[in-house]
């Protein structure tokens, strides 16, 4: 077992790397899981061992990869406090929040082991919960969109030179009526301990959806 | 609580209080840890200060445009052969009643046969070619023989045969499975080709008796 610093190896960008990639799998699923959008643009596949929903579609796929490419840097920089996939009404008001709470040790002990077999087990736990999510939450009102939020540990204005990283891909600061939700009810799905990383995913859901 | 019955060999009466009170304690009802309180490890106080989105809203779908079109694993991506079209709505144009109707797995358009030269239909026997106009079936239209144990006695070895073949590129446009559970080799290829599948496959892999053309929807059509 060694200890090392998140300098060392340049463990930000692995950390990212493997929460990104979860995130990745775990937006699809959400998508699909909450019918954002119609479930014949989503196939079948496999991931930490698991079934998982990936969407087929090329633009959807393409805005979820600039979306998380962008985010990478603030992860890797553990500038990221949450991300938060926000399910909103055709008047764009929130009607679920999917929330991410990422937090990331400073020293760092580890092994081969605990990154690769370790990690991945805690993270597949995450999608199974996802999978399952919709026995504890009510139905969404027909015709909801997506966005996602980044929460970040400073001021938003200072991280927006950092996930501009894609030329026409721009980011904004989200406004107050899709970041609050009135009296929403929370509902833990999962945390994650380890060594590099601890996680923490509950959804936030508006009482009266309709 | 429920009466419970001990049942013990006979012997002493230590023995039997040793019991007792062993069973006693048994029963006893475990002890319950509450669950700890859920809390968010960030609250949101002034969070919508530092939250930030993509300017870009995501791509609005109505529920009669899944196709995939892009080439992944596990997909079949045949945009000549299939006249498939995502159909993309900007976003704030789609009509609100999209999500009422039911979701389908996927939605085809009509496109025009203009991706085979005419003279390609020459290729077909008169006999196809007279099929084909009468089912108004596309030329790039997928097709599938069907190899049954009539065909052949050894399954297994036909397969092999087969994929060999593929594998030679000796059967164009083809691609192949064999349902085990129905003693079948299902080949597919397109409508323009499929006279020539079929005799390489008659040739190739000796088979006896007659072999069926299917297309979707009409089933069979066509037998060599």
């Amino acid at each position: 077992m060694t200890t090392l610093t998140r300098q060392d190896l340049n463990f930000g960008q692995v950390v990212a790397d493997i929460l990104c990639e979860f995130l990745e799998v775990a937006i699809h699923l959400i998508l699909y899981v909450r019918e954002v959008y119609p479930s014949g643009i989503f196939q079948k596949r496999k991931k930490y061992n698991v079934p998982v929903q990936m969407s087929c579609h090329p633009e959807l796929n393409q805005y979820i990869q600039d979306t998380l490419h962008c985010v990478k840097p603030l992860i890797e920089k553990n500038d990221a406090e949450k991300v938060v996939v926000v399910i909103m009404d055709k008047e764009h008001h929130p009607v679920e929040r999917f929330v991410f709470e990422i937090s990331q040790p400073p020293l760092l002990s580890i092994s081969s082991d605990t990154l690769l077999s370790h990690v991945e087990q805690l993270l597949r736990a995450f999608i199974l919960k996802i999978s399952v999510c919709d026995a504890v939450l009510n139905n969404n009102p027909p015709g909801c969109s997506f966005t996602v939020l980044v929460h970040t540990r400073d001021a938003a204005t200072r991280n927006m030179e950092k996930v501009q990283v894609i030329k026409d891909f721009p980011w904004i600061v989200a406004d107050e009526q899709e970041v609050h939700m009135k009296e929403p009810r929370l509902i833990p799905l999962k945390s994650m301990t380890s060594d590099i990383v601890k996680m923490q995913l509950y959804v936030e859901e508006r009482a009266q959806k309709t | 609580m429920d009466r419970v019955v001990l049942h013990y060999r006979p012997g002493s009466a230590l023995r039997l209080s040793t019991l007792l009170q062993q069973t006693q304690r048994l029963l006893e009802p475990l002890a319950l840890r509450p669950p700890p309180a859920f809390r968010p490890w960030f609250p949101c106080g002034a969070a919508h200060c530092r939250a930030i989105r993509p300017a870009k809203p995501p791509p609005h779908i109505s529920p009669a445009g899944g196709v995939p079109t892009e080439n992944q694993p596990g997909t079949t991506d045949r945009t000549q052969d299939a006249p498939c079209r995502v159909q993309l709505v900007a976003p704030g144009t789609g009509s609100g009643t999209e999500r009422e109707v039911p979701a389908v797995r996927r939605s085809w358009s009509v496109s025009r046969q203009s991706g085979v030269q005419l003279q390609s239909r020459m290729s077909l026997s008169s006999r196809l070619r007279r099929l084909v106009s009468l089912h108004r079936l596309h030329l790039r239209q997928r097709a599938k023989w069907v190899i049954t144990q009539q065909n052949c006695s050894n399954l297994d070895e036909a397969w092999r045969r087969l994929s060999r073949s593929v594998r030679r590129a000796g059967l164009p446009t083809c691609n192949a499975n064999i349902q085990r559970e129905r003693a079948e080799i299902w080949v597919f290829c397109d409508v323009l080709h499929c006279e020539q599948v079929g005799r390489h496959l008659k040739d190739e892999l000796r088979l006896a008796g007659r072999i069926h053309l299917a297309v979707h929807r009409l089933g069979n059509i066509f037998s060599m």
